[in-house]
């Protein structure tokens, strides 16, 4: 069964002409690692909140179809339940913080709190957190005086502290330092196995590290979904999202009438070097 | 056009975060300011735009003395948008965000509608005038907040992180407008960590480590300084690093890049 399962899903919000899902349909596994490319408005921070269960909500409801964990729909899980199998981290983090806490360490410990843990294992998780998301030296630190890549580390902290199943990130690493950004993939790559992660990207390259399974959501609908190679040639991708630096080089060439037929235009700068000598030599 | 003279700054209570911070920029730079999250780029921004105060040293901007001139005061020589657009908009109407700040001008009547409409024109949402600007997706909702600066034609413009989270269309219109500010003269200051973006539109680069100026360059130089890129903490674009493999010139951009290889392919 798959993990989290989206069927036909038709959605607008209250008084809007269009939907903002246009009976989407698409499952994921666990384990996986999935990047969802969107362009603006395609509707990505609304699939993002469906995935995460945080819809539906109140009136904002499905004309048509659903989401479901473990073939159970959204509704039929508790709250308590949801934050402890799904965690969301959505694109401003300083809207995300509690409000509530003094410190960078209480800020990540809130959750596992409110789960009613045992202090030792609230401990343990927070310090597990600290360490993936380079957080160890602001531990002391009031988050609201946090710079705001600082602030974006510690919401996946305190995410990734609830010990989710899933782990929803719309847009993670935009503000990210490199440094921050590789230890973070590292990290990730270090957890047990079976979290599954599904970003929400406009950006090509930063999910290149991070992501095996790529799709491309647009106007309300995954218009495809394979490789990150399938997905980044579609047409439609490079039309409203464009090429990766090396991408777009080896283009411009092919576009003079000199790059080879049939070698494909690389995507990142590991693969680009043969590609251009390959070019170079043909 | 500004001018920053020996600065030191702290938050209260808390260690330095700038020392010893000076350079200025003229009309129609674009300067991208890089560096490590944490390294002090946004409080730079807050002290070039008035809302702190340097405890040492100068801030001028215009002319101006951010110490003696009223943030209100300040705000029509240098624009700022913001990390996050949607803690700097106001107003129920996309139209009436972008008419705020000319208003303040003392701008009314038609001159204001034009200057309204030439910004809705500049940002590609002349349709949207009537909307909520938060219905807006998180793209439209940035240039919504960079016209409402735009429309009060500072001769200084600072933008926190700019390219977040915008899509190939809505890239490209930003990327025409910081364009068009410099070649209009506006002295354009950016936060960004995009190198790609900062390769494509900066002319200078001023990297900042552990709250000091690590380099203050032409942005070829500090891209092609090994050195200099690794104590800043920023990544090297794939154009200058994929030209260094290939033996080729130094480029910056896939452009320049795919020019020099055709360049140095031309027979085969």
């Amino acid at each position: 069964m798959a993990l989290i399962k989206v069927e036909d899903l038709f959605f607008r919000y209250p008084q809007a002409k269009a939907p903002v899902l246009d009976g989407l349909s698409v499952a994921f596994e666990q384990g996986e690692r999935v990047a969802i490319l969107a362009p603006n408005a395609a509707g990505k921070t609304t699939l993002a909140r469906w995935l995460a269960g945080l819809y539906p909500d109140g009136g904002l409801v499905a004309e048509r179809g659903h989401v479901s964990m473990d073939g159970k729909p959204w509704p039929q899980w508790s709250a308590a339940e949801r934050a402890a199998a799904v965690q969301f981290v959505g694109q401003v983090p300083s809207q995300q913080l509690t409000g509530c806490a003094f410190t960078v360490y209480e800020e990540i410990a809130f959750g596992p709190c409110n789960l009613a843990l045992p202090e030792g294992e609230v401990r343990a998780r927070v310090e597990q957190a600290l360490a993936v998301c380079n957080l160890k030296h602001l531990a002391k630190r009031d988050p609201f005086t946090l710079s705001g890549g600082e602030q974006q580390r510690l919401s996946i902290a305190a995410a990734l502290a609830m010990q989710p199943r899933v782990l929803i990130l719309d847009e993670p690493t935009s503000n990210l330092d490199p440094e921050s950004r590789d230890d973070f993939i590292a990290q990730l790559d270090a957890l047990p196995a079976g979290l599954t992660v599904i970003v929400f990207e406009v950006a090509l390259r930063p999910s290149l590290g991070l992501a095996r399974r790529f799709m491309l959501l647009d106007e309300g609908r995954i218009v495809v979904d394979g490789t990150p190679e399938t997905v980044l040639a579609h047409p439609r991708c490079i039309e409203t999202l464009g090429m990766t630096a090396v991408a777009r080089a080896a283009f411009e060439i092919r576009e003079a009438g000199r790059w080879p037929e049939g070698l494909a235009l690389p995507l990142t700068l590991a693969v680009a070097e043969q590609s251009f000598r390959e070019a170079a030599r043909a | 056009m500004l001018d920053v003279a020996s600065v030191d700054f702290a938050y209260p209570g808390g260690n330095p975060v700038l020392s010893d911070i000076a350079f200025s920029v003229r009309r129609g730079e674009v300067l991208a300011i890089v560096g490590r999250n944490g390294a002090g780029k946004s409080t730079l921004l807050r002290l070039l735009n008035g809302l702190r105060q340097p405890a040492s040293g100068t801030v001028t901007v215009d002319g101006l003395n951010t110490a003696d001139t009223p943030v209100h005061v300040l705000a029509h020589h240098i624009g700022t948008v913001f990390q996050a657009p949607e803690q700097q908009i106001f107003n129920a109407k996309v139209h009436d965000e972008i008419a705020f700040g000319p208003r303040q001008q003392g701008l009314t009547g038609a001159a204001l509608e034009a200057r309204i409409a030439e910004v809705l024109g500049r940002i590609g949402l002349a349709d949207a005038a009537q909307l909520h600007p938060l219905d807006l997706d998180a793209a439209a909702r940035r240039l919504v907040a960079l016209g409402s600066v735009l429309a009060m034609k500072p001769p200084v413009l600072l933008l926190d992180e700019p390219q977040r989270g915008l899509d190939a269309n809505a890239m490209a219109r930003l990327e025409a407008i910081v364009a068009e500010e410099a070649e209009a003269g506006t002295c354009v200051i950016l936060v960004c960590h995009d190198m790609d973006f900062v390769a494509r539109r900066a002319s200078r680069v001023l990297a900042l480590a552990q709250g000091r100026i690590a380099a203050d360059l032409p942005t070829l130089d500090f891209f092609t300084s090994d050195e200099l890129t690794r104590k800043a903490g920023v990544e090297v674009p794939d154009p200058v690093e994929l030209a260094r493999f290939l033996g080729l010139p130094p480029v910056l951009t896939p452009s320049a890049l795919a020019a020099k290889w055709l360049a140095d392919h031309r027979s085969a």
